[in-house]
């Protein structure tokens, strides 16, 4: 099992209020699976995304990450987790504005010490996976938005990590560019990858094979659709 | 470390694209090393000066005068209540005086000197006894001294400095030439070797002649300086006070009264010296040590504007694996670089400043080794003390705030 989590709660305290973003989510995903989860804003899916990240511990629950237990490690001991185990792709891309396409890909590798040359060649090879082999030298404003995204794809890829996080990953691009890059996932998941989606729309979120849906902290439906599209 | 170099570069890229607001962050920076150096180098250039000046006097040498050294304007009009140094005093301690191995007495004023239709305005003309040129070195390039048969009979030569002969005889011979000293027919007999200038000042510009004609001259009612050179540096304090003792008597001082004279050591120089260059170091430290902190602040402030500008940035690389460390470094050798660039800058301009200032004042510039290494280490210190606090809170940003922040 990948993805292990049990009676996960998360409580926010906003003056005296006590406010429940995740009321005992428990699910469990296995290693090549391709997830949506889906939910309206405010259903707490965000919440449960920087959860399964490892971007934020849960207030209780437990939640096993390929055999390891993250949910009361520190801050740094998180950072590793997610250097390792998890590569994002957000809706706002989140590449850094000042570097190359090729810089961009090649940070995770710096940060857990891979050498520079072993890093060049995996960073250049996760962009040639994403066909922008010819756009290396580019910094994103020298991009489209589908390029972009592209080059954010590569990075999640470059460290091979256990999990591709995508959290809206079509939301700022037109229909067509999405479309292409929903492609591009279909694609690392037929290679191998495990992939969890996390989106409102069901049209991005019929890409996947299982849709968990989300409604007030906790999964309402858990949908086998592998036959539906 | 590759990425402290990392963030080093980009450090400068970020400098050279704003080169305004990183000169105007850097100023204080600039200030504060460049007053470093420039203050140690103009000190040091002027030890070696002082050294040197000292040396020409001699350690076994002292001077008797009116004024002594003034350092305050009450000294001064004291001063000139004194009773006069008379040729007679240089005659009393010349007999008497047991532990002098020469005794001279020098006049001075300052004239213009004549030849043909050339002419030097403003010589120093010194009326000197015959030791004189003995006691401070004035090392002959050609002819001779005044001699004590010049003195005696008041003979007008004259033995003079290169200013003079640079202006009254280019490319002439001058030995056996004669030149008008404020109107008055002298003889050239000798010059003395090329001295150049210090502070400013030319050491060149002098004529010496017997101090009996220049009185005959200029009239008696200067009061003249006695130099003394003892035989030895240990009976230096015993000559002083048998001279100290000539003088009283003949000045008629009872015991309780202070010296109407000044002796003047090599070593009072030295003190004096002394004390001005550990009051100019004050004032330095005090200087430079407030446009650091300045410049420190200014820089913590760029470092806090820079964190904020970059919160997403923070919160992107946090996610992709960043550990505190990681990110406090990035903003540490930002902080560090800033801060050396604006020591680099300072050490730089402080040279120049002193250059210029050593131009204008004429003492030599000493250049420190430990002045450059003290001002790259002030200013990297500066930086990462500063930079601390922005770094740490940079460090410290939640991954999720942060890839929120707009």
């Amino acid at each position: 099992m990948l993805i292990q989590t049990r009676e996960l709660w998360k409580t926010y305290t906003m003056g005296t209020e006590k406010v429940h973003a995740l009321r005992g989510v428990t699910i469990d995903i296995t290693k090549g699976e391709y997830v949506a989860i889906m939910g309206p804003s405010g259903s707490g899916k965000s919440t449960l995304m920087n959860m399964i990240g490892c971007l934020d511990t849960p207030s209780s629950g437990s939640y096993t990450l390929n055999d390891r237990s993250v949910a009361n490690m520190n801050d740094d001991e998180l950072a590793m987790i997610r250097n390792r185990e998890i590569g994002f792709v957000f809706q706002t891309f989140n590449l850094l504005p000042r570097a190359t396409a090729l810089h961009n890909v090649e940070l995770p590798l710096i940060y857990n010490g891979t050498p520079s040359e072993t890093r060049l060649d995996m960073a250049k090879r996760a962009l040639e996976m994403v066909d922008l082999g010819d756009r290396m030298g580019h910094r994103p404003n020298q991009l489209s938005g589908g390029q972009r995204q592209r080059v954010a794809v590569a990075r999640a890829l470059v460290n091979n990590p256990s999990l591709i996080l995508a959290d809206e990953p079509t939301g700022n691009l037109d229909s067509k560019t999405g479309v292409e890059i929903m492609g591009l996932f279909d694609r690392l998941h037929k290679a191998g990858n495990t992939i969890i989606l996390v989106t409102h729309e069901h049209d991005v979120a019929k890409y996947a094979d299982r849709i968990l849906h989300i409604h007030d902290g906790q999964v309402s439906r858990d949908e086998d659709v592998r036959n539906a599209a | 470390m590759r990425q402290f170099f990392d963030s080093a570069i980009i450090a400068l890229g970020a400098l050279w694209a704003n080169k305004l607001r990183s000169i105007l962050t850097l100023i204080g920076m600039i200030i504060g090393v460049s007053t470093i150096i420039a203050i140690v180098s103009l000190i040091n250039g002027m030890n070696q000066y002082v050294a040197a000046e000292i040396q020409t006097l001699g350690a076994t040498t002292f001077t008797v005068d009116r004024e002594g050294i003034i350092t305050s304007e009450e000294e001064w009009w004291e001063s000139r209540k004194r009773k006069k140094l008379t040729v007679e005093d240089y005659q009393a301690i010349d007999e008497v005086c047991v532990g002098c191995e020469r005794v001279a007495a020098r006049s001075i004023t300052r004239r213009s000197a004549k030849y043909g239709n050339k002419y030097i305005d403003d010589v120093y003309i010194m009326g000197s006894t015959p030791e004189f040129p003995l006691i401070v070195d004035f090392e002959i390039e050609n002819g001779h001294y005044p001699t004590a048969a010049d003195y005696q009979h008041r003979r007008r030569v004259a033995f003079v400095g290169y200013d003079v002969i640079d202006n009254l005889f280019p490319g002439i011979l001058h030995i056996g030439k004669e030149i008008r000293i404020a109107g008055q027919k002298y003889t050239v007999i000798g010059n003395g070797v090329r001295r150049g200038s210090t502070l400013g000042q030319s050491k060149d510009n002098y004529i010496i002649i017997p101090l009996s004609t220049f009185e005959k001259q200029f009239g008696d009612r200067r009061s003249v300086d006695l130099f003394v050179k003892a035989h030895t540096y240990e009976t230096m304090d015993e000559t002083q006070d048998e001279v100290r003792m000539v003088m009283r008597a003949r000045h008629k001082l009872k015991y309780d009264d202070e010296d109407d004279f000044s002796i003047t050591t090599a070593a009072d120089i030295q003190n004096l010296w002394d004390n001005f260059s550990s009051g100019a170091f004050l004032v330095m430290i005090g200087i430079s040590s407030i446009s650091l902190i300045v410049g420190g602040i200014v820089i913590m402030n760029i470092m806090l504007v820079s964190v904020t500008e970059r919160t997403r940035e923070v919160g992107i690389r946090k996610a992709i694996g960043a550990r505190r460390m990681n990110i406090m470094w990035q903003f540490l050798a930002e902080s560090l670089t800033l801060s050396i660039v604006g020591g680099a800058i300072g050490i730089i301009t402080g040279f120049l400043i002193g250059m210029a200032l050593s131009h204008m004042s004429g003492i030599p510039l000493g250049v420190e080794v430990w002045s450059i290494i003290a001002g790259i280490l002030v200013a990297g210190g500066v930086g990462t003390v500063f930079g601390v606090y922005p770094a740490m809170k940079a460090a410290r940003l939640d991954p999720i705030e942060a890839l929120r922040y707009e």
